[in-house]
């Protein structure tokens, strides 16, 4: 079965992947903030038997596991992969996961709230990511009987969350916007729709090759369809702004931009060491050339695949063991010239 | 130069550890480096600071001192009897303990949860069965009037709209003989 990141997907020249989360808890266990080591254990295996009933409804198959037994880089890697959070992989305490076999759908357990369930599809697609989250929610319900209040909704442990306990997000690959200076002016702008810019891997990261994510702020007095609706408009309003960019820049200094994505191409074709935030930033232009059809390839090629592929944990995960900084810029190198389409 | 860890590799960094004064070097290979010390020259992703938190607990924290009444009056706190939080822990953390917080916490909840959302009352989602279960178990002992609109809102709910409007007359017809009562 085909990745996410490994199909076609709607109007991925500018949105890469539209992502929903939603934060669940169980009445019968404290929060995060109170659950001792005892209790994160119970709850994750609790928890962790809903793969089996989520594998017996869908159409793929799911897998749990506990995130605290894996190795350092596995972890790693699963957080540059999106399929967990930063938070999870750091917690000490027993915490785990349930992943499709697509990487869809995962289910974080024991992270800030007792079970977030995220779904993430590629392109601009909330209303799938949404379906899937959703259709989740109601399977593991069934199971878990979540904390629920008439008035307050999901009850979450922070009162952000509280509500519908969703987040729902896209992200966006915004090169034109990012060279004109414009992104400060955009988290302005958007801001005052309740809505937040952030760097790749969330809160509190920075932007890499020129990808951010938008989010919704707001989970209460709103419900999940007006999030979405919400949200898309605005994306789209970011998704036309960055397009009417790209083509005043490409119509102002064409030949400046060809060079620059050539010249990328030909140092990561060529290149025997690359760190990784070298890759990501030549990846991108790749990418820009790519989608404004500047640079054509044999084959059908998602430069998202090969960002994540050239983190730090996602390579030393593919080299299967874990090796030192130098050695790391060497074998992504190879990594790249390996993957890299030739030009036609 | 051979690394001090593993003795195979060759060692390419010098590491200097001091500990309460006592300093310590050691000459390692980027493996050992990797495994034995915080040495990871990239890993920009996994530093999740809680910036968000902090804010939220600012914000919290200032509600709570715009409510605070004439000194010398002392305000009860408030504690969670389910995980024993209390209000200030709350404030402090931006977190709550466990679902039962909700309703400990509930008369200052509002005010905190429009001050951070805008809003109050949640109108998304309700989980499937929710309905049923909750009116089952308040059914015994409220008001028959309450009962009348909790079976209306289910009804809504439902899309059963005949039944919906047969519970409104029914409301409205109680209402009008409480009235003439009083």
């Amino acid at each position: 079965m085909l990745k996410w990141y490994e199909q076609i997907a709607p109007d991925n020249d500018v949105v890469i992947s539209s992502r929903v989360r939603l934060a669940r808890n169980l009445e019968t266990f404290p929060f995060s903030s109170k659950i001792d080591e005892e209790q994160a254990s119970a709850l994750v295996s609790e928890v962790k038997q809903i793969a089996v009933a989520l594998s017996e409804k869908e159409n793929r198959r799911y897998y749990a596991c506990n995130i605290s037994t894996l190795s350092e880089i596995d972890k790693i890697a699963m957080v540059e992969r999106h399929i967990v959070s930063p938070l999870l992989a750091e917690k000490e305490q027993t915490t785990g996961l349930i992943l499709a076999d697509d990487e869809t759908v995962s289910i974080m357990i024991n992270e800030e709230d007792h079970v977030r369930i995220q779904a993430i599809v590629g392109g601009m697609n909330l209303e799938q990511a949404y379906e899937e989250a959703d259709r989740i929610d109601d399977i593991a319900n069934e199971k878990l009987h979540f904390a629920y209040d008439e008035k307050y909704g999901y009850l979450t442990a922070c009162p952000t969350n509280a509500g519908t306990g969703m987040r729902a997000s896209c992200m966006m690959f915004l090169p034109a916007l990012t060279s004109a200076r414009m992104i400060q002016k955009l988290i302005e702008e958007v801001g005052k729709y309740g809505v937040t810019v952030r760097g790749i891997y969330g809160e509190g990261t920075k932007s890499l090759g020129s990808i951010y994510q938008i989010s919704n702020q707001k989970t209460m007095g709103i419900s999940e369809s007006e999030i979405i609706e919400n949200l898309k408009r605005i994306v789209f309003q970011v998704v036309k702004q960055e397009r009417k960019r790209r083509e005043y820049m490409l119509s102002v200094n064409t030949d400046e931009i060809e060079d620059q994505v050539f010249r990328s191409y030909g140092v990561l074709r060529y290149a025997r060491q690359v760190s990784s935030e070298d890759a990501m930033n030549l990846l991108s232009q790749i990418k820009f050339g790519a989608d404004c059809g500047l640079i054509k390839f044999d084959r059908e090629f998602n430069v998202h695949k090969l960002m994540m592929g050239v983190q730090p944990g996602s390579l030393q995960w593919t080299l299967g063991k874990n090796v030192g900084s130098l050695t790391r810029d060497q074998a992504r190198a190879e990594y790249i010239r390996k993957e890299l389409p030739t030009i036609i | 130069m051979l690394c001090d860890r593993c003795l195979k590799r060759d060692a390419k960094i010098l590491y200097t550890e001091i500990i309460n004064g006592v300093k310590k070097e050691q000459h390692l290979c980027e493996e050992c480096a990797t495994d034995y010390t915080s040495f990871q020259m990239e890993k920009p992703i996994m530093n999740s600071d809680l910036t968000l938190g902090d804010l939220l607990s600012t914000l919290l924290d200032n509600y709570a001192a715009s409510e605070q009444k004439k000194p010398g009056e002392v305000t009860p706190s408030l504690t969670c009897n389910s995980c024993g939080t209390t209000y200030e822990e709350f404030v402090q953390k931006g977190r709550f303990g466990c679902a039962r917080c909700y309703r400990s916490f509930h008369e200052q909840l509002g005010k905190t949860l429009k001050s951070i959302q805008g809003a109050e009352n949640h109108t998304g989602k309700r989980p499937k069965g929710f309905m049923t279960i909750t009116s089952d178990r308040k059914l015994k002992d409220i008001p028959e009037a309450e009962k009348l609109s909790l079976r209306l809102l289910e009804a809504i709910e439902k899309e059963e709209f005949e039944e919906a409007a047969r519970l409104r007359d029914l409301i409205k017809q109680m209402k009008k003989e409480e009235e003439s009562n009083a």
